[in-house]
């Protein structure tokens, strides 16, 4: 057992709660990570304000990179002092899922609502006994946290912690909505709506398989100019211009791809990515809506039979974290994928809220935290 | 009317300038005012017999680009004045091949080394005799009559000389890549054979985000072009490339290896199933003789690594889609094809072309008509 500190969220739309909490040593097949960064993604937002139901008490975050310092018995993935990048989707190799190429759907993942650890229990606990889950079966606001070795990526230690942990999320997230999920092939015109910490990397992959028009529909300024540096051939402040651009510059025919990475779902984002895309052609929903939102309007004759158009669910891009955290982290070595450009701020865990306050309104495309 | 045109008489002689009687495009032609022709391999291989026509003689040349001077009836897609690509493949839009998205595969493609017109007759005439056209096309000539499912409108803005090439080299080589092999972003590709095809395979590989693309041709003057359209690295042989993979991908080596040497041979197929890996993919894009059906593959390695070999005509490209798509990115900037363009040559010097050709001095030589 051991103390350590952590944002919590006690209660919905409550701030986060910077506290001392206890931490058990490592059950059989988990290991403690201390870990060293902590990306802030939009989603430990959605659970703090109650836009994502999940089980609470929770410590946030699940976009972390560190140092393996301890292992349970059985633990074959990592040893002690490995760097890893924890992946948001557990990997545990065997389920239906791992077992036909879609570790991104791993049956482990079923407990990232409430951070259950497979060997049963919570590992945090506050000085009066409550047990803690860690959002994703992570934690990663917490200085130290025990998680499954099956959420563990060993990662080579000449990376930066910082970037490591958006591999954890954000990166594959976007990077495999446009690569592996829309399948943008070299020529396409990709329209992605909302340009963060997700979508910057949608911008990325794009920009990567080769697309001809990167249209990013933000209406915040710093993004549509960020979103210039990653790649993004024309950007939008509002979907009814880029309607207009994409018909123009498409001869009519309308973009290969549409691509949602806004903060939070909505149904307008749908129906206009629905309208921007043209026959036999792909909406890609990224991003989270909220908890009880089930309403997305598509004219079913027009927008999806007559035109055969797909809409297209995913998570974690339809990476394999095994597979592509490794993968993306090599192709930021050789230059190919700006990591470092997607950080605007670092924070310490005490500042977690003014943190995402900066998210909030719009001054961020990715905060990460430095833990001590 | 009367013109000139580059034709062969015998397999394995030189191509011959003669004068050229051509008639007025029939129902369902087009005559064409060539402004450029490249000279591709192919017609090297009608040369000496490695791709016989039917019938001989022929007027050579099957990628070209121009102006349509005159329609014959019901050609509905083009008018008088239109800027076309002439495509190497016809696409009728209507056989299985093409209405399943495999326009490349067009049933019209099965006369192309017949190179007569639709009712067996020919526009072409050479010293009283009918001439055949390579591809149905005969673009070794300032004027030509072809069919309307050959020519590809095109927009003004591109000049014809470089539009030329994506009748045929450039579109087989990035469609290699991109459809052939399907190149992701992070791929490690390895391409054999850099010359008017192997150069856009490179580029092709370049735009889809491979990022290691190793560019293998014995002739230091093609490796150094390869570099300036995307290659990261250079080797003279298959062997040297199989050395440094292992280094390069640890251990996992290359995703794909694209054939587009000048001739295919049966060893060649077998050393690209050695450069790639578990689930890799061999595309072959080049021309073995008609007659060469050995190929020495490592079949334990196609098994148990489960390795695709697969064939790849046109690049499996679509020619109405893909033609005005890769002019698009030329503008753009993105598809670089005034650097494919080594010398230019005058129809009378096309033998001199094909010399350069022979002797590793040309990635693309192009005929310009006056």
């Amino acid at each position: 057992m051991m103390r350590t500190r952590a944002a919590v969220i006690w209660e919905a739309g409550k701030p986060f709660d910077v506290t001392e909490l206890n931490l058990d040593e490592p059950a059989s097949g988990e290991v403690r990570i201390r870990f060293a960064a902590a990306g802030m993604c939009h989603s430990d937002l959605h659970v703090r304000t109650g836009d994502s139901v999940c089980r609470l008490p929770m410590v946030a975050g699940h976009e972390g990179a560190g140092i393996v310092d301890a292992v349970g018995e059985g633990v074959t993935r990592v040893r002690i002092g490995d760097h890893v990048v924890c992946s948001f989707i557990p990997v545990c190799g065997t389920c239906r899922y791992c077992a036909t190429g879609r570790q991104n759907l791993c049956d482990q993942g079923a407990q990232m609502q409430t951070g259950l650890l497979p060997a049963g229990g919570f590992r945090f606990h506050d000085d009066a006994g409550a047990d803690l889950g860690g959002f994703c079966m992570l934690g990663t606001f917490s200085q130290h946290a025990v998680v499954s070795q099956w959420s563990c990526v060993p990662i080579d230690k000449d990376i930066p912690f910082d970037v490591a942990a958006l591999v954890g999320c954000g990166v594959p997230t976007g990077w495999g909505a446009s690569v592996n999920v829309a399948g943008v092939r070299a020529g396409d015109t990709v329209v992605i709506f909302g340009a963060g910490g997700v979508g910057m990397n949608a911008v990325q992959g794009a920009r990567h398989a080769g697309a001809r028009h990167i249209v990013v529909v933000d209406p915040v300024l710093f993004k549509r100019d960020s979103a210039l540096r990653f790649g993004a051939t024309h950007v939008f402040a509002d979907a009814a211009s880029a309607q207009d651009a994409v018909a123009a510059m498409t001869r009519g025919q309308l973009a290969d791809h549409a691509i949602c990475t806004v903060g939070v779902l909505e149904a307008e984002v749908v129906s206009r990515a629905a309208a921007i895309i043209g026959k036999g052609a792909q909406v890609t929903i990224t991003s989270v809506g909220r908890t009880g939102d089930n309403q997305i309007q598509l004219a079913a004759n027009g927008a999806v039979v007559g035109f055969q158009r797909r809409i297209q669910g995913h998570v974690f891009g339809m990476c394999s974290p095994v597979h592509d955290i490794p993968r993306l982290l090599r192709l930021y070595r050789e230059g190919q994928l700006m990591l470092d450009e997607l950080i605007t701020r670092r924070y310490r865990l005490d500042e977690i809220n003014q943190g995402y306050q900066d998210l909030d309104d719009g001054k961020l495309i990715r905060g990460v935290i430095l833990h001590d | 009317m009367k013109t000139q045109a580059a034709v062969l008489w015998e397999y394995g002689q030189d191509w011959q300038i003669e004068e050229l009687e051509l008639d007025d495009p029939r129902e369902g032609e087009v005559l064409v005012r060539l402004a450029a022709s490249g000279l591709c391999h192919s017609d090297e291989h009608v040369r000496v017999g490695d791709l016989p026509m039917q019938a001989l003689p022929v007027i050579g040349g099957h990628e070209g680009a121009g102006v349509v001077e005159k329609v014959g009836r019901n050609v509905t897609t083009v008018a008088e004045g239109d800027h076309c690509v002439l495509s190497y493949i016809p696409a009728c839009g209507r056989c299985p091949s093409c209405a399943q998205g495999h326009q490349n595969l067009c049933d019209e493609g099965a006369e192309l080394a017949v190179g007569l017109a639709r009712d067996g007759t020919a526009r072409h005439h050479v010293r009283g005799q009918d001439a055949r056209l390579m591809c149905l096309l005969g673009t070794f000539a300032p004027y030509t009559v072809c069919r309307e499912t050959s020519v590809i409108k095109i927009k003004e803005d591109v000049p014809l000389d470089k539009a030329a090439l994506v009748g045929c080299g450039v579109t087989t080589g990035w469609g290699t890549a991109v459809y052939g092999a399907e190149v992701s972003p992070g791929d490690t590709v390895v391409v054999l054979g850099i010359g008017g095809v192997g150069a856009n395979a490179v580029q092709g590989a370049r735009i889809a985000g491979a990022t290691q693309i190793l560019a293998v041709d014995p002739s230091p003057f093609n490796r150094e072009q390869a570099k300036r359209f995307g290659a990261t690295h250079t080797f003279a042989s298959a062997a040297d490339a199989r050395a440094a993979l292992p280094d390069l991908t640890r251990g996992r080596m290359a995703n794909s290896a694209l054939i587009t040497v000048d001739l295919a041979t049966g060893a060649i197929l077998g050393d690209a199933i050695s450069l790639v890996g578990k689930l890799g993919t061999v595309v072959l894009a080049s021309l073995a003789s008609v007659t060469d059906d050995r190929a020495v593959v490592p079949m334990f390695e196609v098994t148990a690594f489960q390795k695709r070999i697969v064939g790849s005509l046109f690049g499996n490209a679509n020619p109405r889609y893909d033609i005005p798509k890769l002019l698009d990115l030329y503008r753009q900037g993105d598809l670089l094809l005034d650097e494919l363009v080594t010398r230019t040559y005058s129809l009378d010097q096309v033998n001199q072309g094909y010399d350069d050709m022979r002797t590793h001095r040309n990635i693309r030589g192009v005929i310009r008509y006056p």
